[in-house]
């Protein structure tokens, strides 16, 4: 049995060379040194996939029309407990995947794993960042509860404050003047389908980038003795440090070209990337089980009494929107958008070989400042609508 | 090959010229109908409707009463949606408005303690005429079209002046 399956293993192998592709994708050198922090973007992978599984399965009951929507979830919600746990799961894995994206993020800046060469790793994600938050936004509009009804409402008349052609963007969104079955049809395909149809070719440039360059830790990694795999610590000059490949096709200095101590990625990091996502899967589930996913009652467009209240991830963008005065809305669309538009500058606004965050003040501070701008945002709104 | 006439398409360039121009053309030909049927809903006409509101003997001077109107949903669909309608009378006039806030038309309610509009949103306020009186709101509250047959309101399904 053993040999049938060895030669059924050499059969496949020669026409498609499975066993070189499966050793340049398991036997990478990665950092060794912090290596649990470089579990976020696994992580941040696994929670996508967990998206598009779930998703594809709601797809096979979801209903997106105005009068079908809310019906086919409070079915779901009623009838349907294995269902519900799967769009439990879809939700709170959406929770998540913003937390942890945005901690990928985070770290990744102030790791400085951005310069030369991997300028374009950080441009694709920030690319993937903003088409998360596009799926988080466009799934809210789904449920055609109140709380959907009236995210939809609010969120498709931003654009209506872009210069000269606002009320254009708005109706080209609502397919009419105002939110109804064409919104909720063009949403849904724009969540299920277009967004996807660009995410996913997206994350397969941003790994392969990753691999071409190698993964570049952490400033901690290049510092101090060199230790060997036979476990000699020896401060060697940079040039005599082994550049293995597929470290830097373009290195951008000696120093920055070599991790000093690496280790394969299976089973070293795959057991950490493990670790870390299994324990997010595990949280997510409970929560899924627990919580669930809520349905409020069906969107009513007379309600006088409904107070719509965001959805968290929302939060800074509307706490914005009570603070702009009225002469100045459109800067609700401005602050976003300049700051998409600043990170994807970063790379080549801070281009000095530096690493070490902290002796990058003039990157970290406006950083660590944007980063608590959003924060106070986020507290403060919650503060108003909750009462904390 | 030495003298080829430089004028002249060598069998090259012109195998690039035909794949471009190939390209061009599927292009053209797929991106022409998709842009239109993004924006066709946008030259759409949304059919005017008349509908009735109801009694308005029984509303009192100087304070708003909402009234529910049902309008169709437009589109394919055949059901109907209801919106909330605000009736003010002071003395002889009459005014009918919507309870969409012009920042972010959200759902706005009159608050008798206030004895204003608020929307719950992002605290926009207006006054019992509809102006915009406080918060982020940047125009009136809008205003249905709208006529008496003698204390029967009826309100069209379009405002007096777009938001």
């Amino acid at each position: 049995m053993r040999r049938r399956l060895s030669a059924a293993y050499e059969w496949f192998d020669e026409r498609t060379a499975i066993r070189s592709l499966l050793r340049k994708g398991l036997y990478e050198a990665v950092p060794v040194r912090g290596a649990w922090f470089y579990t976020l973007g696994s992580a941040t992978l696994v929670l996508i996939i967990l998206q598009l599984i779930t998703g594809i399965f709601l797809t096979l009951l979801f209903v997106p029309s105005v009068t079908e929507a809310w019906q086919s979830l409070n079915y779901l919600k009623e009838h349907d407990a294995f269902g519900s746990i799967v769009r439990g799961i879809h939700l709170w894995s959406a929770y998540i995947l913003l937390f942890v994206i945005g901690l990928h993020m985070v770290r990744t800046f102030f790791s400085g794993s951005y310069k030369r060469p991997r300028e374009l790793n950080w441009v694709t994600g920030v690319g993937l960042f903003v088409l998360v938050l596009g799926m988080a936004i466009t799934g809210a509009f789904l449920p055609w509860d109140q709380a959907a009804y009236w995210t939809a409402v609010v969120v498709t008349n931003i654009p209506a404050y872009t210069p000269f052609i606002g009320s254009f963007i708005r109706a080209l969104w609502r397919g009419a003047d105002t939110v109804g079955p064409i919104t909720l049809s063009r949403t849904f395909g724009i969540h299920v389908w277009l967004l996807p149809a660009i995410l996913f070719p997206l994350i397969g440039a941003h790994l392969a980038l990753l691999r071409k360059h190698g993964e570049f830790g952490s400033y901690i990694n290049y510092r101090g003795a060199y230790k060997s795999r036979e476990g000699v610590d020896v401060p060697p000059a940079p040039a005599q440090r082994p550049i293995e490949p597929p470290y830097p096709a373009a290195p951008s200095e000696e120093l920055w070209a070599a991790p000093l101590q690496t280790e394969d990625f299976y089973p070293h990091q795959t057991f950490k990337d493990g670790i870390v996502s299994a324990a997010l899967v595990i949280v997510v589930f409970i929560l899924a089980v627990a919580i669930g996913a809520p349905l409020e009652a069906i969107a009513d467009p007379a309600t006088t009494s409904y107070t719509p209240v965001p959805e968290w991830f929302f939060l800074p963008l509307d706490e914005l929107l009570v603070l702009v005065p009225q002469q100045l809305i459109p800067l609700v669309l401005v602050l976003p958008t300049g700051g998409v538009l600043l990170l994807l500058a970063l790379p080549f606004i801070d281009r000095g070989p530096e690493r070490n965050p902290f002796e990058r003040p003039a990157v970290m501070v406006p950083g660590a400042f944007a980063v608590l701008f959003v924060v106070i945002l986020t507290l403060l709104g919650s503060g108003r609508l909750f009462n904390l | 090959m030495g003298h080829r006439d430089p004028r002249r398409l060598s069998r090259r360039q012109f195998g690039v010229l035909g794949t471009q121009v190939s390209g061009a053309v599927i292009a053209a030909l797929l991106g022409i109908p998709i842009v239109g049927f993004l924006i066709s809903p946008l030259f759409r006409q949304q059919q005017a409707v008349w509908r009735k509101v109801g009694d308005i003997a029984g509303v009192p001077d100087g304070e708003p009463t909402k009234f529910e109107v049902a309008f169709p949903q437009d589109v394919w669909t055949t059901a109907e949606e209801n919106l909330a309608v605000y009736v003010v009378k002071t003395g002889d006039n009459t005014k009918v408005f919507s309870n969409v806030c012009t920042h972010m038309q959200c759902p706005v309610r009159w608050e008798t303690a206030l004895h204003q509009f608020l929307c719950p949103c992002h605290g926009g306020l207006y006054d019992i005429n509809g102006a915009n009186v406080g918060g982020p709101p940047p125009k009136p509250l809008p205003q249905y079209v709208h006529r008496t047959d003698g204390t029967t309101l009826f309100v069209q399904n379009r405002f007096t002046e777009e938001i």
